[in-house]
């Protein structure tokens, strides 16, 4: 980053010039983003710039699409859009981007410095409105600012815990004159943030973990967004322990493997909840102790002492107390530890048999299932299965957010990361479209399928238009219900079956594949299960335009197994009133 | 709800001297729920950066948490605690996790 010098240095340009060559020497590819008045000097540079940019539907889709992008790609998604409207379309895939730290640079047009306070047409705050879930954002009025802006963003985006910053630039700034000014080196005097663990703490680690006799390995996002898949693995199969990935890390170790014991929290399997509840040490590596992992805080993990190591310092102790805390790069800190895990393992070898017994009991005895309907309908469980099976490991899935999320993360095998993208803390019904969108673009010769509901489906499918016209080909299971289904679930369990505007009534309104073909896409539809395969099939190899899949699935099939919100993982539910049979379990 | 104790502490933050600084220190607090029982600002010797004086009521969150936060902020550059009392000695309170 900003390290070598572009040969538009020195010359005299407009700072819509010096924003795209900024973007060029930040090595940005590809961008996506939607014009209007405020950006329009933009893009005018942009018409003649080496950046690809895809001209999505709405800026919504921008967003989610950069998000895509990053976290398939691992560099910093770039969108773009104009003043007021344009710019406030981007709020929630800015926020959805910093729940998630996803790097992404938003660039956005504003209302001449002189007409801003004014009311002026289009004019929105964007930068206060943004200040809450940006890791950092700027209001440029001067073109001389806008490659040091434009550098800094990057720089922040990318390192670090990674996270959104958007660069909003007034219109005259765009128009004026200037001389492009590329920093050689960025010094920020509050951002330093710290790679390198302290080697102290990795001594304390080592020490703790060597003295544990039930240790996990609960393991977060942070894993996949440091690239050390390797590092991960190679800590576990030292100590030989267990292993929970959550929501964001699914694909960080692989789901085949032995000491997996699937994903923790709220529909997390029996194993990987209990393991977290029965342990007596958490070596907890890039995660938070989120809400959704930890059910009732004041009764997670009861007996465990807690090794937190992640690059924000501000995560430590936020939700639970850390009794050794790494602060550093994941990968940096996973390769320190097994050098010193080894030392310590050398002198004091705690035997796991017995844990690993318990929790392998647990693993075999309450395996992730679902009934197939007795009436012959299709299973939406079923579904995502064969849509994993049939795509095989290397596929990229995304997803909207409901049930057909949740059983994307139950039920497909991850053995890859960066292969399962989804709106996580956020929780942003419309993610799955868009995202994959941003995926397919990041890797053209990947299978990307978009898991998505027929309620998240109906917010961003807009952007399949673009798809279509770019050369995206995506591919979208409709996983259709006919409701919002997971809040239906909820009203099942929780409010006596009252089903108060959670229907979406019928399965012919919209008709998605007339509205795929509208939209340029290859439109199916899937009612039977003796169907199912061909029908997978038949999108498989479809491959030159995006492709919709209309999957008319079971309505009352619920995701299992549960915790319900504000209660303790010890209540875990694997149906409904049915807990596991924790009297038969040696624990 | 009130168990923990609520505290004063006197926070002095140095900020960049920019636009919106205040905000950001502002809705930060807000946002996390953090009490602010006064804030002044002012300049320094150096005209790039600005002072803050806090003092914050911490309640139920720790003021290390309050500190880590603050210190995620890209316009903030450093944070001491004031500890008042005979000596009025300062004392840097930034989770310093490099020592």
């Amino acid at each position: 980053m900003a390290t070598h010098v572009p040969t538009a240095n020195g010359t005299a340009m407009t700072g819509a010039t010096a924003l795209v060559k900024g973007l060029e020497a930040a090595g940005v590819e590809v961008m996506f983003g939607l014009p209007g008045g405020a950006i329009l000097p933009a893009y005018d540079p942009i018409y003649d710039s080496t950046i690809r940019h895809i001209l999505v539907r709405h800026e919504q889709g921008a967003g989610h699409a950069a998000t895509g992008y990053a976290q398939v790609s691992g560099r910093a998604g770039v969108c773009i859009a104009t003043s007021g409207p344009g710019a406030t379309n981007l709020v929630t895939p800015l926020m959805d981007a910093s729940m998630d730290s996803v790097p992404l640079v938003a660039i956005t047009g504003q209302v001449p410095s002189a007409a801003i306070g004014t009311d002026a047409f289009q004019e929105a705050d964007i930068r206060g409105i943004t200040m809450p879930f940006t890791k950092h954002n700027y209001l440029i009025t001067d073109p001389d600012e806008i490659p040091g802006a434009i550098a800094e963003a990057f720089h922040i985006a990318t390192t670090g815990r990674p996270g959104p910053v958007l660069v909003d630039i007034a219109k005259d700034a765009l128009q004026k004159m200037t001389t492009f000014n590329w920093p050689t080196s960025i010094n920020l005097a509050g951002y330093k943030p710290q790679s390198t663990p302290n080697a102290q703490a990795i001594t304390d680690a080592a020490a703790l973990i060597a003295q544990s006799s039930k240790p996990v390995f609960y393991v977060g996002g942070g894993v996949i967004k440091a690239n050390a898949a390797a590092q991960l693995r190679a800590l576990v199969e030292l100590l030989g322990a267990p292993v929970v990935t959550t929501l964001m890390a699914r694909g960080a170790f692989p789901d085949s493997h032995p000491l997996h014991m699937g994903m923790p929290g709220m529909h997390g399997t029996v194993a990987a909840v209990t393991a977290l509840q029965k342990a007596d040490l958490l070596i907890t590596l890039g995660a938070r102790f989120d809400d959704r992992v930890t059910g009732k805080l004041s009764t997670f993990a009861p007996n465990a002492k807690i090794l937190h190591a992640d690059i924000d310092p501000a995560e430590i102790g936020k939700n639970r107390h850390a009794d050794v805390a790494v602060v550093g790069d994941i990968r940096e800190t996973m390769a320190a530890l097994v050098p010193a895990l080894k030392a310590a393992l050398a002198k004091n070898k705690p035997d796991l048999t017995a844990w690993l017994r318990q929790m392998n009991s647990l693993k075999s005895t309450y395996p992730l299932g679902f009934d197939i309907p007795e009436d012959g309908s299709l299973s939406p469980q079923l579904v995502i299965q064969r849509l994993g099976q049939i795509s095989g490991t290397d596929t990229i899935f995304t997803a909207g957010v409901g049930q057909h999320q949740m059983w994307a993360s139950q039920f497909i095998s991850y053995e890859h990361p960066r292969t399962w993208l989804n709106s996580g803390g956020a929780g942003t019904m419309g993610y799955g479209v868009p995202a994959a969108m941003g995926a397919k673009v990041a890797a053209p010769d990947t299978t990307v399928w978009a898991i998505d509901g027929d309620g998240c489906f109906q917010m961003t499918n807009q952007e399949l238009v673009t798809c279509a016209l770019n050369n995206i080909p995506i591919k979208v299971a409709i996983i259709n219900n006919e409701s919002l289904g997971m809040v239906r679930q909820w009203q099942t369990l929780f409010y006596d079956s009252r089903y108060s505007n959670t229907s979406l009534e019928s399965k012919r309104v919209p008709n998605f594949p007339m509205l795929a073909e509208s939209m340029g896409c290859v439109g199916l539809a899937c009612d039977r299960p003796e169907d199912l395969d061909k029908t997978i099939e038949k999108a498989m190899s479809i491959n030159d335009q995006p492709v919709v899949v209309d999957f008319r699935v079971h309505r009352d099939a619920m995701v299992w197994p549960m915790v319900a919100a504000g209660t303790s993982n010890d209540e875990i539910m694997i149906a409904r009133a049915t807990a596991p049979d924790w009297d038969s379990q040696e624990l | 709800m009130t168990t923990a104790p609520r505290r004063q502490h006197t926070l002095e933050v140095l900020v960049e001297n920019s636009p919106g600084v205040l905000a950001r220190v502002a809705g930060l607090f807000s946002r996390r729920a953090f009490n602010i029982d006064s804030l002044n600002v002012g300049p320094t010797q150096d005209p790039t950066i600005s002072k803050m004086v806090i003092v914050v009521g911490v309640e139920g969150h720790s003021l290390e948490q309050v500190i880590a936060q603050l210190d995620k902020l890209i316009s903030v550059i450093s944070i001491k605690e004031l500890l008042t009392g005979s000596k009025s000695e300062v004392i840097s309170t930034q989770p310093d996790y490099q020592n």
